[in-house]
This record gives C-alpha cells, structure tokens and sequence, in this order.
C-alpha cells in the first residue's frame, strides 16, 4: 500500500512545479462557471414563475458552483493521456517490468491528479462562493453530505474506468485523442454538467439516464441538494456500483487482448 | 503604368500561394491520423449539436432571455461559433499555444531567417483542417438560423454582417497577438490564453445576462461585444453607423496597439537556443 501512497505524493509533486499554468486554468474553469451564474440568473429574471423544472434560483446557483468543482476535476484531470502515449511510444515496457500493477499505478496517478485538482478547484471557487453566498445552499442534511461525498468519489472512479477503457484502444489505434475529445463533450452535456438533465425533454432524459454519465455530476447534484430521498439513493449507488464492476471487467479484457498485440521498438 | 500595384500584387500573390502550400502541408499531417481526424470531427459536431440542446431547453421553460428570443440567441449562438471556428482554423492556436513553444525551444531562430514576413508565418504555420471541417455543420446552421428568422433583413444589413464578422476575426487576431507577445518576456502565455478562451465564451450569450457594470466592460473596455453579438445585431435590426464605426475604430485601435507591442517582444527576443 506505501508504494500506491508514494504515487499519490510523486502526482502532487509534480503539480506543485507547474503551479503557475495550473492555477490560471483554475481560473479559467472559475471564469466559466461564473459566465453560466450569470446566464441562469438573467433566465430566471426572465421565467414568469420561481422555479424551473423544480429548480428555484438557489438551487440552480448551487447546482451550477458545486457541480462546477467536481466538473473541474473530473474533466480537467480527464483523459489518461499518459496511458495510451505510453503504449503508443513503448514505455509501457518499463511500467510493465516495475513490481505493481500497471491498473494500480495509473488508478492511483489518477487519484492523486483528482484529489489535487479537487482541493485546488475548491480554493479557485471559495471567492465565487462567497461572490454569490446570497444563493448558495448547503446540503440537504448531513446524511445527504456524507452520501455526496461518496458519489463524487465513485464518479472519480467510474470516470477514470471510462477514460481508461478508451486510452486501452491505443492498443489497436494509433491516435486516441480524437474518440478522448469526443468522450470529454458528451461526458459535459450528458453527465448533467452545464444542466440539470431534468430540464432536457423527458424522451432525450430518459435515454441519458440509461448511461452512466449521469453519475458523475447529477447524481452527486441531486444527492447534495436532497432531490432524491435516501431509498432511491440506494438503488442509484448500485446501479452505479454496476457499471463500475462492467467497466472494470471489460477494461481487464480489453488489457488481455490488447496486450498480447503490444509491440515495443527498442532503440 | 502603376509599378507600386504590380509589386504589391506580386506580394500578395506569393503569399497567397504560401498560404495555399500551408494549407496543404496541415491536411497532410492531419489525415496522417485518419480515425483521429474523424473523431475530431464528429466530437466538434456534437459539441455543437449538445449546445444546441442545451439552448432547447432552456427555451422550453422560458420564452426569452433578457430582451432575447429563441430565434436571435441561436442566431447570436451561430454567429459566435462561425467566429470561433475561423479563428482555431487559422491564427489561434499557432499564436496562442505554438508561438510560446517555439520562444521558449528556440525554434523561432530559423523561422526569423525565412524569407518571409513573419508575424504571416507564425500565426498561419498550422492551418487547422480538423477545425475546417467542423466549421462546415455551422454555416449550415447558421442557414437554418436565418431560415426561422424568414430571412428578415435587407442587403445592407447582411453586407453589414458580413463586415462585421471580418472585422471581429481581426479584433480577436489582436487580442490573441497580445496574449502570444507576453510570452517574449515569460516564455509561456498557455495559461493566459486559456482564461481568454473561457473569457471568450461570454460572447455567445446575450450581453443582457450581465449587470450595469460588467456591461460597461465588455462593451469599452474589452468589447467582447464586436465578435458575436453586434454582428448579429446588425442583422435583426439596422445598427446605427456609430456602432458601426465604434466596431472598427475599436478593432483598429486593438490592431494598431498589438502589433507595436510585438515589434517591441520582438526586439527584447532573447533566443533560447545554444
């Protein structure tokens, strides 16, 4: 475990020496979530009635800001690039000679970027909170905090296993930042990140809501707000618990096949 | 009859054709990745059509935002993002992410010593292909746009239209040269453009949405309002010739500023290289 707990520190490491660049894009992912405040305040001044799709002002405030934190470090950190780049240009050689699992080490190099972005995004915010204190809310009941908590932590997880099931078809494909770009747009829009996905037409809700992408950002949303009662909770926590055992089950089999493809050139 | 008219005919027909050769040389290294290039694409397209969704609906639940309706905010929407298409085709990753690389490489030793201009050379060396191709969808949207809209406007107001978005090209090619130029002192200007490129974003919704103050900035200060949103004022209803000269003499003044702050980076250019 020590070595895993080492990864996570080498990760926060090497973000400290590029603070500067990291930092201003904290404050551009701040700048956009402050762009939409404006935008769902100026609809709202708009709407003849309080709420909009069960969503008052308040709510929608803080859909947008807490959401816009676990956006940041869900989508800023996204991608793995490392994973394919190193089966691309053949240094996955050396990971595959050093005494621990490839999938541990690149889980937890992504558990250190997250976890670094996500204290770091909260720190880019605390000013915004306080900007727009007026409509914040906090979380619906302490239970409802401590459920949140855990939903973000498996979106991070649910995230890495989606990101890490594309970076495996390096394996096959040359160039995978292509299929990455696209996952990033979709994951935004139909994770429930830029809207509440209750606010689509029910049909196109109903479909998104058979993806996993609403774990990431609606349903820890929802949870932090109370709009889902703690049965229903369940019942999402292990539907999510699904997708993350599928998707770790077909990342291993992909790895089996793929690694079998894998060539390395020597030099 | 006019030696000076040949001569700079002769000028821009050579560059005219490096320009062609650049583009050329882009679509090349872009279909080296063909999956790649093709999922670039399709990941541009549907970035457009979800925005589109989100647009739908919110306008299910409200009928207009500020003094905007459905039909003007996708016009505004369209028009933004024909913008920001061009721009990524041409000048704006070349300035704002390459240019920085190749101060702090040294790379931009051997572009000094072409026998070309260039400030031409480093804001077109990489002519974006992928981003050409997705700019194709927009202009068709932006042909259904006009189509909702009846195509309600006169010959002035579309040639008005038409200037203005050339004009907010040349207002964003300023702006980016000035973030780019930064990077002659600091060697790297990534992460200012990043926080334009959010900022950038305030251009596609309706100037309304902001208070007294914050519309007072984007207006004079930094007048994100000449890339979207004037343009397409111009085509709902005829603007004043004061917006309109506002629009240009704005955008001259940003030009005239960012290329004397380059020849200034320029002559404080430090080369990086042994």
């Amino acid at each position: 475990m020590a070595k895993y707990w080492l990864i996570i520190k080498l990760v926060w490491i090497e973000k400290m020496t590029y603070r500067v660049n990291f930092c201003l894009e904290i404050v551009s992912s701040v700048v956009s979530s402050v762009i939409l405040v404006f935008l769902w305040l100026a609809i709202y001044r708009s709407s003849s009635s309080t709420a909009i799709g069960g969503y008052s002002v308040a709510d929608m405030i803080t859909y947008v800001l807490v959401g816009g934190v676990i956006n940041n470090f869900l989508l800023t950190a996204a991608g793995n690039t490392e994973m394919s780049q190193s089966i691309r240009d053949g240094t996955l050689s050396s990971v595959l000679l050093k005494p621990l699992s490839p999938h541990g080490l690149w889980l937890f190099r992504d558990i250190g970027d997250k976890s670094f972005l996500f204290l770091m995004g909260l720190i880019g915010y605390a000013a915004v909170f306080m900007f727009f204190g007026g409509y914040l809310l906090l979380p619906a009941s302490l239970a409802h905090f401590l459920v949140f908590l855990c939903s973000v932590a498996s979106a991070g997880l649910l995230q890495f296993l989606l990101f890490e099931a594309l970076s495996l078809l390096a394996f096959w494909i040359e160039n995978t930042a292509g299929i990455n770009f696209t996952m990033r747009v979709v994951m935004e829009v139909l994770g429930g990140a830029i809207i509440p996905l209750s606010l689509f037409p029910p049909f196109l809700e109903k479909v998104f809501l058979l993806l996993p992408f609403p774990f990431l950002v609606y349903f820890p949303m929802r949870i932090y707000l109370g709009k889902i009662d703690l049965t229903a909770i369940a019942l999402e926590l292990g539907k999510e618990a699904a997708w993350i055992a599928g998707l770790g089950a077909l990342n291993l089999a992909i790895w089996k096949k793929g690694i079998r493809e894998y060539v390395s050139m020597g030099d | 009859m006019f030696p000076w008219a040949i001569r700079t005919l002769a000028t821009l027909n050579r560059y005219f054709a490096i320009f062609r050769l650049l583009v050329k040389i882009g679509l090349m290294q872009q279909m080296a990745y063909r999956s790649h290039f093709f999922m670039m694409i399709a990941g541009k397209i549907i970035r457009i059509g979800l925005l589109f969704l989100f647009f739908q609906a919110v306008f299910l639940r409200v009928d207009r935002i500020g003094q905007w309706s459905y039909e003007q905010v996708l016009l505004l929407f369209a028009t933004f993002h024909i913008i920001d298409y061009l721009m990524s085709v041409t000048f704006h990753r070349n300035l704002a992410f390459q240019f920085p690389m190749r101060v702090r490489n040294g790379e931009l030793d051997s572009r000094m010593l072409f026998p070309i201009n260039l400030l031409f050379l480093v804001s077109f060396e990489r002519i974006d292909l992928i981003d050409f191709f997705s700019f194709l969808p927009s202009l068709a949207f932006l042909g259904y746009v006009l189509y909702r809209l009846d195509f309600a406007f006169t010959l002035t107001q579309a040639v008005t239209y038409a200037a203005l978005l050339v004009n907010a090209l040349a207002f964003l090619y300023a702006i980016v040269l000035m973030i780019a130029t930064v990077s002659f002192w600091t060697t790297q200007s990534q992460g200012l453009a990043r926080i334009f490129d959010s900022l950038l974003k305030v251009g596609r919704y309706p100037l309304d949405i902001f208070g007294e103050f914050l519309k007072t900035v984007l207006i004079y200060i930094l007048p994100l309002v000449l890339i979207a949103h004037l343009p397409s004022q111009a085509l709902l209803q005829a603007l004043s010739p004061r917006s309109v000269v506002f629009a240009f003499g704005a955008t001259a003044i940003f030009l005239i500023a960012s290329v004397g702050f380059w020849q200034v980076g320029l002559r404080n250019y430090l080369s990086a290289s042994s």
